[in-house]
């Protein structure tokens, strides 16, 4: 089996290497090495999810856990990471001017820290990949190199920093009470942290690693960042990063804080996203401010799905999840070109044909049209609301009901001016072929996931049952006898 | 009244923690915003510090020490210097930011950067801007009172 750490480090070495072919002769080999190790990354994580019977352990540096860092590889783990590098590979940006060496680099930067964040088992393990992705991010956003690009990053990077230091004094509390930060023996000591000391810890893990996820109250560099930065850097953000962070809170919930309190506070924090998210994203006049918003009540709907407790929660929540990255994804690449007020894209579908119609099918999904995915990703969270029955998720299942309905209402208005009839005067808006292949593939990961629901379901539910069981992970880390060294 | 030296360290930390926060919100000065964000990151590196600090205790150094001989907890010394490095690369960026932005708008008012900023954006995406930060939209509702100079009032 082809270990598994070297999808962390091609992506770093590459990161680094590119800035060395800057040269002219070389370049071309520059432009080659990005795409091949990303592929390279998919494949080496893909053979290791073909080889994966059971979870294990990746002990890095031969320090057996929980006193060295490890990766604990299953396949909720393995299904992030590979969506990392497949999805960065179709957002590859492939303009050649002087400013591509660095947004490669930082791309390779990004992929390799979501990759780590994606396996890691670590609590300041995930810290370090998290702060390498935010500044991977912060770099790729100020890269747009106007203006406005420069005030937007700055403030991300400010909320974002002061998220991470509370993150860190999160951190620093479990630290405080149970002397370890391996997220397995923390699952052991999980006792220690139900009190009000353990759930302000929680809050602040969460209130720092939600600024990536895009969580209510530390959301406000969203719409201005992505209206700014460039729309496959958008794409990334949107698409990627917030669902690795997602992944990190869930993680931290389902293993050190499996507690009422703590799912109450991610639920509230969900409602709140998703309402406010919508309500914004129906008031936005421009394509990617109004996606930029919906992305947050999207985000807020994940957050609603991930608060359900045990298995049916973790699989609701992956499934909402991958959709939206899907999703999110494909329409800003549309976004590309079609980033201009609504008012101004009259008659675009008409010249464009496939471009609009693969924006109406990813509208439909997004709505939760009933054969495609995203009606089983809300089904799937409706039903699991359902079940459970509390007033708090009652008024959650209306949450997600309302924010459905405001969502039906910008995106159809946008379809609406897609199909009616053209200004004369209006430019036609051209689609270039790489970029509608990108969206292309992704609108077909969305029909295929359509057509084989069935087929795709045992394997989602055991990744939730496997992800949901404490015990197993515990006991994988903890007293697996043959660590598996690197 | 006797307070231990650990307490002062404490409230030291948490104090410097909640003067930085205080500093980003209340803040319009990109440059103090920065600052207040270092300060920020030194209270919590020293509260993660006296996390694991033992007043009785030597540095966490193996070799050459009596075997009885209590030492400091090295973990969150790590952690610390990671976080130190982590925040000299933030901040770095950051000045390198506020370098650009003051370049291209001109202030280092933050309410000023964002109010330019919120117009390109409105200008690019070709969009009027939905609401001015001094007046409603739209004209307004009622004539000026009489006997009240309209010009000079509220402009």
């Amino acid at each position: 089996m082809t270990d598994i750490t070297l999808a962390v480090a091609l992506p770093l070495l590459g990161a680094f290497l590119l800035p060395l072919l800057k040269e002219p002769a070389l370049r071309w080999l520059g432009r080659l090495l990005g795409p091949v190790l990303l592929a390279l990354t998919a494949v080496i994580i893909a053979f290791n999810w073909t080889a994966l019977e059971t979870p294990y352990v990746v002990a890095l540096g031969n320090f057996a856990p929980p006193l060295g860092i490890a990766f604990y590889i299953d396949t909720m783990a393995l299904l992030f990471a590979l969506a990392v590098p497949i999805t960065t590979l179709l957002l590859w940006p492939g303009i050649n001017d002087e400013q591509a060496v660095r947004r490669e680099s930082l791309t390779l930067l990004l992929v390799a820290s979501l990759v780590g964040l994606a396996l890691s088992g670590d609590l300041f393990n995930m810290y370090v990949f998290y702060e390498l992705a935010a500044v991977a991010s912060y770099g790729l956003a100020a890269g747009s190199g106007s203006s406005a690009g420069f005030v937007a990053a700055f403030r991300y990077l400010l909320i974002s920093a002061l998220g991470s230091v509370v993150a860190l004094l999160g951190i620093g509390l479990i630290y405080f009470t149970t002397g370890t930060l391996n997220l397995a023996h923390l699952a052991s000591l999980s006792d220690q942290l139900a009190n009000p000391q353990g759930l302000a810890a929680f809050a602040m893990l969460v209130i720092g690693f939600g600024v990536k996820a895009e969580l209510f109250p530390v959301n406000g560099w969203v719409p201005d960042l992505y209206a700014a930065a460039s729309k496959r850097v958008s794409a990334l953000l949107a698409g990627l990063a917030s669902k690795l962070a997602v992944l990190v809170i869930v993680r931290v919930l389902l293993l050190v804080f499996p507690y009422e309190e703590t799912r109450q506070l991610l639920l509230i924090l969900g409602i709140l996203g998703v309402i406010s998210g919508e309500l914004a994203a129906l008031q936005a006049r421009d394509v990617t401010r109004m996606l930029a918003w919906s992305s947050i009540g999207q985000l807020g709907v994940v957050f609603i799905a991930f608060s359900l407790p045990g298995e049916a929660g973790v699989v609701a929540g992956i499934v909402v999840a991958l959709h939206h990255l899907v999703v999110k994804s494909a329409l800003f690449l549309l976004a590309d070109k079609w980033g201009g007020a609504i008012a101004a894209l009259r008659g675009a579908g008409v010249r464009s044909k496939l471009a609009a119609g693969l924006f109406v099918l990813f509208a439909l999904s997004l709505l939760g049209f009933p054969p495609l995915p995203g009606f089983w990703s809300k089904f799937l969270v409706l039903s699991g609301l359902a079940a459970a029955g509390d007033p708090l998720q009652l008024m959650a299942m209306a949450a997600v009901l309302i924010g459905t309905v405001i969502e039906g209402a910008y995106l159809l208005r946008v379809v609406v001016t897609l199909y009616s009839k053209p200004d004369s005067e209006a430019p036609p808006m051209k689609h270039s072929l790489a970029n509608l292949a990108s969206t292309g593939v992704f609108a077909l990961a969305l029909i295929g996931a359509a057509l084989f629901v069935m087929p795709l379901w045992p394997p989602l539910s055991d990744m939730g049952k496997t992800a949901a069981n404490t015990d197993a992970y515990i006991e994988t880390v903890l007293a697996d006898p043959e660590v598996k060294q690197p | 009244m006797s307070l231990s030296i650990g307490m002062v360290f404490f409230i030291g930390a948490i104090g410097l923690v909640t003067i930085g926060i205080a500093g980003i919100v209340l803040s319009n000065h990109m440059f103090r915003m920065v600052l207040a964000l270092a300060i920020t990151e030194a209270g919590a590196n020293m509260l993660l510090i006296l996390a694991g600090y033992r007043w009785d205790a030597v540095a966490p150094i193996v070799t050459g020490m009596p075997s009885t001989q209590s030492m400091v907890d090295p973990v969150p010394q790590a952690m610390v210097l990671t976080a130190i490095v982590i925040g000299v690369g933030v901040q770095a960026l950051a000045l390198t930011l506020v370098i650009r932005i003051k370049q291209r708008y001109g202030t280092l008012d933050m309410r000023e950067a964002r109010r330019m900023m919120q117009q390109e954006l409105d200008a690019q995406a070709g969009v009027k801007p939905s609401a001015s930060d001094e007046r409603p939209v739209g004209e307004r509702p009622l004539p000026p009172p009489v006997g009240v100079n309209a010009g000079v009032a509220h402009d």
